[in-house]
């Protein structure tokens, strides 16, 4: 039955919207529904403003303040900061910052020097929990594998085995003998200063180490005047400055 | 740049040499009697700088300093001790290091300190051999079993660069051994030049090591080779010169720095790779050793070149 029902409908004449009657052609356009409905939104949501501005400044506390009041101004109705006199200039503040890395710099690069200088005298000799490195031996047969001796293997005295950087053989303990000063007394004198060595040392590295952070603090901040675009990676922490990730931008 | 005990590498050139830098005490502003004020650490701030790096060059900007004796004076407050490879000492004063025995008094050859020893009438010097910068050094520290280079050796050295450790290569093998130093740069050949001027057991051969035919006729048998070129076909390279001058049943000491065979893999598959390589080319590695605290991802590998045939009982 449906498709008789569709042959009628091509029978039927279209329905058409209602327009303005000839009439009323003078009062323009018939208004729809849509139309209606656009108009009173439009219409309520200006009236609620009023009503709320209204509202507000009967609400208003009359010893409200706030710095912006002073330090700025309507410009053709939008508010604008007013301009006070710069005491540095942005220049002069790059060029400030400049200064001081180049300082920190120089003094990094200064304590690095000493601390090389340390170094080739101070070779961690018998210092505690030093990395460890590791040391294979290669044997013929799985047989030596099992009955390899460390002491033995390097002819030296089992109890010179953990002092890893001498072990003299037996050969040698037997043979040469300790030069320069062996008083007890001064040995001791020695040893204390050599531990004073190591302490400034490991104050001049550390040092260093803190300088570097600081001069890469520095540079961080410099870098972050200019005017591209920038995200940050990774927050600045004690012993790091922040970590920006900045849009490439071809230079010529 | 990472400051620390790390090992070298990232660091610019260091400043030339200032050698012979007067015990350790200088670093505290306006002492002595100086009417106060602040002193630069090292007297006198920053001068001398800059002239040149790498090795010094004569003692030319070194304003009037004198000979410049090493270290603490007299002899009397430092204690030797003899090392377990022979030549190489250790010196346990104010200062903690690995010493050998200069050859030539009175000189530092980069800037290293020295300490002299009086015995009897004779005065022995001794230059300090600094482990951060010598991989031989940090190896022998690391407790190396045998490094084959001795008093009377003939070695060659691969790699020799400014000629640093071949100074103290020299220093060990004594007026009897010999030293066949091969650098392929022309810059640090010239700081190598310099250094074989004052010793006359420091042969230098500025050549490329891949091709031992060019220096053939400089060369003769050697005892050890040691090697520290860091190219990928280090291996190779040994492996070459060893055919062309290595008696039978010497001995090859290399250095391997892991990054440059390969910097994808892991150090130890590097060291291991390297090792079989060695196998294949009648080298005989005997031991292995890394080179912490002093090298990150370093090793050293002793081994024996076409071993005598084994006893059979």
């Amino acid at each position: 039955m449906s498709s008789f029902r569709k042959a009628l409908k091509s029978q039927q004449r279209n329905h058409h919207e209602r327009s303005q009657p000839g009439f009323r052609k003078t009062v323009g356009l018939l208004e729809k529904k849509k139309d209606y409905k656009l108009r009173a939104v439009d219409y309520h949501k200006k009236q609620n403003t009023l009503s709320a501005l209204r509202k507000k400044a009967l609400e208003k506390n009359p010893d409200e303040f706030y710095f912006k009041m002073i330090s700025s101004k309507l410009e053709d109705g939008v508010h604008v900061m007013k301009k006070t006199e710069e005491e540095v200039t942005e220049e002069q503040k790059n060029v400030m910052r400049t200064q001081d890395m180049r300082y920190v710099e120089m003094k990094r690069v200064a304590e690095a020097k000493k601390i090389e200088r340390l170094k080739g005298e101070l070779h961690l000799l018998d210092a505690e929990n030093k990395q460890k490195n590791k040391h294979t031996f290669f044997v013929d047969s799985n047989k030596k594998v099992e009955t390899f001796n460390l002491a033995s293997h390097l002819g030296t005295h089992p109890k010179l085995v953990d002092r890893v950087y001498n072990r003299p053989t037996l050969q040698t303990l037997e043979t040469k003998s300790i030069k320069g000063s062996v008083k007890p007394n001064i040995i001791n004198k020695l040893a204390k200063q050599r531990k004073h060595q190591y302490k400034i040392l490991s104050q001049r590295i550390d040092r260093e180490k803190k300088m570097f952070v600081i001069s890469q603090k520095i540079q961080t901040r410099k870098d972050l005047q200019d005017k591209n675009k920038k995200v940050k990676v990774k927050k600045e922490t004690p012993d790091r400055a922040a970590i920006y990730k900045f849009e490439s931008k071809r230079k010529r | 740049m990472r400051p620390g005990f790390s090992p070298r590498g990232d660091r610019g050139g260091r400043g030339g040499g200032r050698g012979g830098f007067r015990g350790g005490f200088g670093d505290r502003g306006g002492r002595g009697g100086r009417g106060g004020g602040f002193r630069s650490p090292d007297g006198g701030g920053f001068r001398g700088r800059g002239g040149g790096r790498g090795t010094p060059r004569g003692r030319g900007g070194r304003g009037g300093r004198g000979g410049g004796r090493g270290g603490l004076g007299g002899g009397k407050r430092v204690l030797i001790e003899p090392h377990r490879h022979e030549g190489v000492f250790i010196c346990r004063g104010k200062e903690d290091a690995l010493v050998t025995k200069n050859m030539v008094m009175g000189e530092s050859v980069y800037g290293e300190k020295r300490m002299s020893v009086e015995e009897g009438e004779a005065k022995i010097e001794y230059r300090a051999w600094n482990p951060f910068r010598s991989k031989l050094a940090a190896a022998i520290l690391g407790g190396i079993d045998k490094i084959h280079i001795k008093p009377g050796a003939k070695v060659m050295y691969l790699g020799a660069a400014s000629g640093t450790t071949v100074s103290h290569v020299s220093d060990i093998v004594g007026p009897e051994g010999l030293v066949y130093a091969v650098e392929f740069s022309h810059r640090s050949g010239r700081d190598l030049l310099n250094v074989a001027k004052k010793r006359t057991n420091i042969i230098p051969i500025i050549e490329d090591a891949r091709h031992p035919h060019k220096y053939r006729m400089l060369v003769g048998m050697v005892d050890v080779i040691f090697a520290d070129v860091a190219q990928p076909d280090q291996t190779r390279i040994v492996a070459l010169n060893a055919h062309n001058f290595l008696k039978n049943g010497g001995h090859f000491v290399i250095s391997i720095k892991a990054n440059c065979i390969d910097s994808t893999a892991a150090p130890e598959a590097v060291f291991a790779s390297e090792v079989k390589k060695m196998s294949a080319e009648n080298m005989k590695p005997q031991e292995q050793l890394t080179l912490e605290p002093y090298e990150r991802d370093h090793a050293v590998v002793v081994g024996i070149y076409r071993p005598p045939p084994k006893q059979k009982k």
